[in-house]
């Protein structure tokens, strides 16, 4: 843990610089991050800091102990930063200059989200008619009667 | 099948005529004893099962599963294969390399010239291989019987689909476009029917149950089977029905009628 937050210090440290350099001597532009509409899940100082830690965590929660209810959802991340064409069609959050791309390869950090998830939202009544998790408001209901073994038991759980 | 209900045979061989329940505390008493042979190789399996049905492990109270009627499905029709390939996003093509979580199987008896065809996938197997072998935990059980990939995990080693004897584990080995935002899937990790998880707990059917209501043919009935109200619990109760290779012991959640 110190290990990391001596990793997140110096990072910080470097975009510090880094955006005092770009400010200051122009080579590296600084990226220019297109605005979602509404509010995010958190302030945006805490997502800019903790975005990648929260989602790491929630991936284990929702994979694997069902919190499928969670604010923190990539594909939630997705539906509300993704960005449209003139003509109206979806442009992947990881194409250049969007949303995920911009700062990303400001910092030189590859994400691999995207090898597996859907980097544009769908609707999923165009896909059997129901269901998907694209929607912020989508209601996913834990079994009340397992709620307690999703969230306090792991691989294999209860019989 | 459910608890009481696995490895009934074995409880009739030993029981003969006797009341279940003198046959339960007979069977009780040889879990003791089969546990003590574990040293001998090839017990171990059927030690296992003994001391599962012996009531160690809590019964959840949800357990997912399907039946499928094969009385009922249609030869030729694959309504459900492609409604699963629509939903998760995978290819119609039934190429080498492409994902299969769900296929339609033709048997035939040589004898009788006797067919059915029905669809196979994973059967979300209550000890499934797949899970004992995976080397890191990627695959597992859902406390309310979905088997599935955490894909997060997945090294891609491809253990599993050696390991399942039903052949329901695809590997993905090419780049992928175009994911379902509710079904993530990428090269290099291992794959297989999810039952809809995302569906199913947005109170729908998985897509094959839903494609085969509407195809007029309602051969897949989805549901609970600890449930002893829902209505697939209920029929289960009423129509002779098998899983496929019950003899392996793995307790499959997926039940046939009709073969
Ligand atoms: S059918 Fe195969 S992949 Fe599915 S749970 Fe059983 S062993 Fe695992
Ligand atoms: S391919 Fe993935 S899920 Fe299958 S056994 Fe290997 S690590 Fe586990």
């Amino acid at each position: 843990m110190h290990a990391r937050a001596g990793v997140l210090a110096v990072l910080l440290v470097v975009l510090a610089l880094g955006a005092v350099w770009a400010t200051h001597q122009g080579p590296v532009p600084m990226p220019v991050i297109p605005r979602a509409p509404g509010h995010c899940v958190l302030p945006t100082a805490s997502m800019r800091r903790t975005h990648m830690m929260l989602l790491r965590a929630v991936r284990e929660e929702i994979v694997r102990h069902d919190a499928r209810d969670t604010r923190f959802r990539i594909t939630h991340c997705v539906a509300c930063h993704v960005e449209h064409t003139a003509s109206g069609q979806p442009i992947p959050v990881n194409a250049p200059g969007q949303f995920c791309a911009t700062c990303h390869t400001y910092v030189g950090v590859h994400i691999d989200c995207f090898a597996c998830h859907a980097a544009v939202p769908r609707n999923p009544m165009k896909f059997g008619g129901i269901g998907g998790s694209n929607s912020v408001q989508a209601a996913f209901r834990i079994p009340q009667a397992l709620r307690g073994r999703f969230l306090s038991g792991g691989a294999g759980g209860g019989r | 099948m459910n608890d009481e209900r696995r490895g009934q045979p074995l409880i009739d061989a030993v029981a003969g005529d006797e009341a279940p329940d003198s046959a339960r505390r007979r069977l009780l008493k040889m879990a003791g004893a089969a546990v003590a042979l574990t040293l001998a190789p090839g017990v171990t399996v059927l030690a296992r099962d003994l001391v599962l049905k012996g009531g160690r492990k809590a019964r959840s109270p949800v357990r997912y599963g399907l039946l499928i009627d094969a009385n009922a499905c249609k030869t030729g029709c694959d309504a459900c294969v492609r409604a699963c390939q629509d939903y998760n996003g995978l290819s119609h093509d039934p190429g080498p390399d492409n994902a299969q979580w769900i296929r339609k199987v033709t048997i035939t008896d040589p004898g009788t010239g006797f067919t059915r065809s029905f669809p196979v996938m994973c059967q979300h197997c209550e000890d499934g291989a797949c899970v004992d072998v995976c080397p890191t935990g990627a695959s597992f059980r859902r406390p309310d019987g979905i088997v599935l990939v955490d894909k997060h995990r997945c090294i891609g080693c491809r253990y599993c689909l050696m390991a399942c004897p039903y052949k329901a584990r695809s590997f993905v080995g090419r780049v992928v476009t175009d994911q379902r935002p509710w079904a993530p899937r990428g090269k290099g990790t291992a794959e297989g029917c999810t039952m809809c998880v995302e569906r199913v707990m947005a109170g729908k059917q998985p897509a094959c149950v839903a494609a085969c209501q509407k195809a007029g043919h309602k051969a897949m009935m989805f549901g609970n089977l600890h449930d002893p109200k829902s209505a697939i619990a209920v029929r289960l109760s009423k129509v002779a029905t098998t899983t496929i290779r019950a003899d392996l012991g793995m307790g499959p959640g997926v039940h046939y009628r009709g073969i």
